[in-house]
Parts: structure tokens; C-alpha cells; sequence
């Protein structure tokens, strides 16, 4: 059993990280290995993670090279080299034929021991091939996600994994190889993507995927978090790019299943935001008022009256309703498909019907409790309309103006 | 002398059919060119809407920008815009090549000229359609981006930046075909230079202090914009 931690100059959190790791392999699996990888840090990363390892578990350091940084591309909303770190962390594994592998991030100061059982027992004793994590969360955070991500999951790949951008994971040794004889790795969006990627891989692939829950998830945040439109234009457009290479395969899924979960809830929310909708609004109406001609060309002539009687809405008749949204992220998907214009101005153009669509959700649940039932509901109605998604897909040119 | 008008008239007309007899094979070649020009433009013009019509040209010239050719004509579309186009070309150059088999010095010449011209319109027109295409795509590009940027006036400014391509577009294609060359570079100078000195006297005097309270309104938000919701 190996557990990968993946570090660039993290010596601040290492240590920590290690330690608790370590504990975790040692109570659980006292014949694991840690192996970190460091994409060459300079700030003795690689020294503080080895004293920390010492006399608990055996620590293997191997590199991986993270990509030149471009200066005009935008900021990243993750980990900038990852693809290569957790292939990095796979060869390893491979190389020691481990049969359950699990990646941490050298940045977090929530992980805790037992973590490792959660993300590990599962491919051991349950015969699991992903475990996908499952963080408490404020209901308002990881909107992109409830929105888009996890509902697509469920309707196209048949699998309802809440959070399958998530960051650590556990995998099976068969996981594992068929993961490392993909050619993604070197894909060139491969660090925005690959969560959804191998969360997608395992769920098509045959393979048998749980959740495990974690409780809460912290990390050091070392630069300015990008605005929502590049997280967004790069969480989505990793979706739609996986959504379109695997085209073939979620035509033919029907229905979705529900996972199992490994693990107990910890009661962790560990941050509470405050929410603002007055903003979100004003963004929603300057992008109708501003776009709508641009929407024009991506989202049904039926979906854009619904919108503009969105826009005029006061704000509290402002409902953007499951169907309409579904209608738009699937029209989104099309387009991202047929090429209708450049991916960026496509996914650009999807920001200011995103922070409605947010609006809304906390508008209508706010004080409810409501959050997961309308999150299953929208799952539903992802579901319900995935043949307009698959027509469109086949035959493209019914859909155009 | 009954004999030697007899003779001078014979010359003559000898002359005048063996003129006619030069001359009439240059007409017969010059309907049969001009013919088969209308007949080979109509048949361009048919496969060229046929071919543009299998990849959806008018669709994508709209995505392009250049949704607006057939609004500059009586074309219903812009594939009928660029058919129609080929069946004119395909006419001219038909004119172009009857008129040289006329034989005529002056005709010849002047077909020669024109043939010597035609690829200085050509690359007049591909300038004039990349800098359409950059148009459109810069113009969304900053609106999209203003609009997120929370800019009110998107819009004038997506406007602004298309309208600035196109007259550099425009310019260039008119260097092209060499057509007033130093009086136009002068023009496009005066007014370019023009509209940055007006634009910038007018933010400078007269509209400071909106500009300063934009700014301030800008700086101002800035804090408040930025939720502190993590939305990935």
C-alpha cells in the first residue's frame, strides 16, 4: 500500500502532513510506504518531510517536473504540475505493486489519521477500485461543483459522486494500471482536469467507486485564489473536454446509482462565508443585458425569452429553475462541442448565468435546510433531459440556427 | 481606263473582305468567349453556393463576422453574396480574355492591366475578411471580458475595439489595391491621431471628475465585489 503525498515548496505544512499521514499507515497499514513527490522545491521541503517520516514509516522521494509557467496564461485554480505529481505517485506505486494507492496534498492542515482508513479499507477490505472523497462544506461553497459537475456525473456517467473534483482519492492496483496506460497525462489541460478525468475513468471504465467522508477540508493558500470566471471557464471546460473525449460511452448509460459511503461525518464545516445575492444579481442582468446576443448563438431561442424574463425579475420572484438550468449547461456542452466559438469565450460567456443560477440556489434555500433535496432535484432533472443533451450530440446541426 | 477602275475597285473590295475576313473569326471568338463566361459564371456560381452550403458558410460567416455581406448587396445570404461574386469574376475575366482575342492594341492592353491588377484586389479582399473575422472576435472577447469585470459599459468598448479593427483593416486593404496610397496613410494618421487626442482632451478637461468618481466607484467596489465564496 503506498500513500502519495505531492509537494512544491510546501515546507511550511509538510512536516505536519507527514506526521499525521504517517500515524494513520502506521495504525492501519503498518507495511504501507509513503512516497512524496516534489516538483523540485527549494525551500527544504523534501528535508522536513524525511525528519518527519523518521523512525515511523518508510519515506521514498521521487520528482516529477512541473510545466513551464506561462506569464500571460490565467492565474490556476488548483494545483499548478499536478497531472505530473500523481503520475509521479502512480509510477511509484506501480513500481512497488501496491494494491491500494492514495494521494494527499502536501498543502493540507485538516488532514488528520484517519483519513487513511477512509480512503484506503475501502480498495482493501470492500474491493473497491475509487474512493472518492466527500468534504463538509458550507452549502454555498463549491457552487460550481453542485451545479454543473456533480449533477453531469450523474446524469451522463451514471454515478452520484458529490464532489468528483475533490482532491485526494484512494485507487485499486487494477485502477492504477489501466490510469497509468492512458495518454491523458500529457494532455495540455491535464492539471484543471484531471480530478474529473480519473473520477470519470473509474466511473465509466467498469471500475466500482465509493465515497469516503472526510469531514472538513483546509489548506494553505499560497497565491490569490483566480476570479469565479477562470475557475469556472476551467473547472467546466474540463468537464465538457472529458464529456466530449468520452462521448461514445455515457450515450449509452442509463439511470444513475446511488454510492456507498465509507467513513462518518465529523460534523467539520470549516468555513463559513459570507454570502452576498445582490451582487450575483446585478452580474446575472449586466451579462443578459451585455451578452444576450452572444447567448444568442449558444442556448435555445426558447431558453434566452426565459432568461429575459429572468433579467427583468424583481429579486424576489428571481427563480432560476432546474429545467432552465439544465437547458443551459446542456446547451453550453453542445456548443462547446459543435465549436459555435473559441472555448474561452464560450466558457466566459457562462459566468454571469452561473452567479444567477447561485443566486437563486441561496435565495430559494436559505434558512431551509433545504440544500440537498434541491441538489437531488436538479440531479433528476440533469437526468430527465439527457436525451435533448444526447440528440444534440448526434445530430448537431437540428439544434443550430 | 473602264479596266484600271475595274481593277482599283477589285483591289478594293478584295481589301474590304479580306478585312472583314480577318476581323470576323475575332468576333465569332469574342461571342463564343463572352458566352461561355456567362454560361461557365452561372455554373460557378451554382457549385460554389452548393459547396458553401455543405459547410454551413453562412452559419459560421456569421460566428465570423461576416454575417453582414449579404445585407451589402441584393444577396439573400452571405454564400449567395460570395456565389454571385464568382459569377461576376468569372464574367469579367470572360470579357477580359474576349476583348484580347479581338486582337485589338488598345483592348489587349488594357486586359493585360487589369490581370496584372487582380491580385492586389485579391489580397485587398483577404485583408478586408481576416480583419472582419479579428473584429469579431476581439469585440467578444472584450465584451465577455468587460462583462465579467463588472465594466457597465461593455458594450461601448466591445464596440469601440471592433470598429478600431476594422478601419486598420480597412486601411490596409486600401494599400492594397495602391489607391491614393500617401493621401490615405496621411488621412488614416490625422484621424486616427485625431480620435486618441479628442478622446483623451475629453477625459482629461471635460470629463475628469466623472472619471475620477468612476474610479473611485471602481476602487471603492473592488473589496466588496470579491465574495469570499471558494465556488470550485
Amino acid at each position: 500500500m503506498v500513500v502519495g503525498i505531492i509537494s512544491y515548496n510546501d515546507a511550511d505544512t509538510v512536516g505536519d502532513v507527514v506526521r499525521r499521514v504517517s500515524a494513520g499507515i502506521a495504525a492501519h497499514a503498518p507495511q504501507g510506504c509513503l512516497v512524496l513527490a516534489d516538483g523540485g522545491s527549494t525551500d527544504g521541503t523534501v528535508k522536513r518531510a524525511e525528519s518527519a517520516a523518521a523512525d515511523v514509516c518508510p519515506l521514498v522521494t521521487v520528482d516529477y517536473s512541473r510545466p513551464a509557467l506561462d506569464p500571460l496564461a490565467a492565474p490556476y485554480h488548483g494545483w499548478y504540475g499536478r497531472a505530473a505529481a500523481i503520475l509521479s505517485v502512480l509510477r511509484a506505486a506501480s513500481a512497488r505493486t501496491a494494491a491500494a494507492c492514495a494521494v494527499i496534498d502536501a498543502r493540507l492542515t485538516s488532514v488528520s489519521p484517519e483519513w487513511m482508513p477512509s480512503l484506503l479499507e475501502p480498495v482493501l477490505s470492500e474491493e473497491f477500485d475509487y474512493v472518492a472523497p466527500y468534504y463538509e462544506r458550507h452549502p454555498y461553497e463549491g457552487a460550481i461543483t453542485k451545479s454543473v459537475i456533480a449533477p453531469m456525473f450523474r446524469a451522463l456517467y451514471g454515478v452520484r459522486l458529490r464532489q468528483p473534483a475533490g482532491g485526494e482519492f484512494g485507487c485499486s492496483s487494477r485502477l492504477l494500471q489501466h490510469l497509468l496506460d492512458q495518454t491523458y497525462w500529457a494532455a495540455k489541460d491535464a492539471d484543471s482536469g484531471i480530478d474529473i478525468w480519473m473520477a470519470s475513468a473509474a466511473a465509466v471504465g467498469g471500475f466500482r467507486v465509493c465515497e469516503a467522508a472526510l469531514g472538513g477540508r483546509t489548506h494553505v493558500v499560497k497565491e490569490d485564489p483566480p476570479d469565479v470566471s477562470t475557475a469556472l471557464g476551467q473547472v467546466v471546460g474540463g468537464m465538457f473536454a472529458d464529456v466530449e473525449a468520452r462521448a461514445e460511452t455515457w450515450q449509452r448509460i442509463r439511470g444513475s446509482q446511488t454510492l456507498p459511503v465509507f467513513g462518518r461525518s465529523r460534523g467539520e464545516m470549516t468555513r463559513q462565508p459570507v454570502v452576498d445575492v445582490e451582487p450575483m444579481l446585478d452580474r446575472f442582468r449586466l451579462g443578459f443585458d451585455a451578452l444576450r446576443d452572444v447567448w444568442a448563438w449558444i442556448v435555445a431561442p426558447r431558453t434566452l425569452l426565459q432568461l429575459k424574463a429572468l433579467a427583468e425579475a424583481p429579486a424576489p420572484q428571481f427563480r432560476f429553475g432546474n429545467e432552465l438550468w439544465t437547458q443551459v449547461v446542456y446547451d453550453f456542452a453542445l456548443a462547446y462541442r459543435a465549436r459555435s466559438m473559441p472555448h474561452d469565450h464560450l466558457l466566459g460567456a457562462l459566468t454571469p448565468l452561473y452567479l444567477g443560477w447561485l443566486a437563486s440556489f441561496v435565495e430559494e434555500t436559505c434558512g431551509t435546510g433545504d440544500v440537498e433535496d434541491r441538489l437531488a432535484r436538479l440531479g433528476e432533472v440533469f437526468e430527465m433531459k439527457k436525451p435533448y443533451l444526447i440528440a444534440g450530440w448526434r445530430w448537431p446541426e437540428r439544434f443550430r440556427v | 481606263m473602264w479596266v484600271q477602275l475595274q481593277r482599283i475597285m477589285s483591289e478594293a473590295a478584295n481589301r474590304i473582305v479580306k478585312s472583314v475576313a480577318e476581323f470576323v473569326p475575332g468576333i465569332l471568338a469574342l461571342v463564343a468567349v463572352l458566352a461561355a463566361s456567362v454560361i461557365l459564371g452561372v455554373i460557378a456560381r451554382q457549385v460554389t453556393m452548393r459547396a458553401l452550403a455543405g459547410v454551413e458558410f453562412d452559419r459560421r460567416a456569421q460566428q465570423w463576422g461576416l454575417g453582414k455581406l449579404g445585407d451589402w448587396s441584393s444577396a439573400k445570404s452571405a454564400s449567395s453574396f460570395v456565389g454571385r461574386t464568382v459569377q461576376w469574376v468569372v464574367l469579367i475575366v470572360g470579357i477580359l480574355v474576349a476583348l484580347t482575342a479581338l486582337d485589338a492594341a488598345i483592348p489587349s492592353r488594357f486586359a493585360l492591366s487589369v490581370f496584372e491588377y487582380m491580385p492586389h484586389v485579391l489580397s485587398a479582399l483577404i485583408v478586408l475578411a481576416v480583419g472582419s473575422a479579428a473584429a469579431q472576435f476581439f469585440a467578444r472577447a472584450v465584451l465577455i471580458g468587460a462583462v465579467n469585470m463588472q465594466i457597465h459599459s461593455a458594450r461601448i468598448l466591445s464596440f469601440s475595439v471592433k470598429w478600431l479593427v476594422l478601419i486598420v483593416a480597412t486601411s490596409m486593404a486600401v494599400e492594397q489595391l495602391q489607391i491614393g496610397r500617401q493621401i490615405l496613410t496621411l488621412a488614416f494618421g490625422i484621424l486616427f491621431g485625431g480620435v486618441v487626442l479628442t478622446a483623451s482632451l475629453a477625459v482629461g478637461l471635460g470629463a475628469k471628475d466623472a472619471v475620477g468618481r468612476a474610479i473611485e466607484r471602481q476602487y471603492d467596489r473592488a473589496p466588496q465585489e470579491r465574495d469570499h465564496l471558494d465556488h470550485v
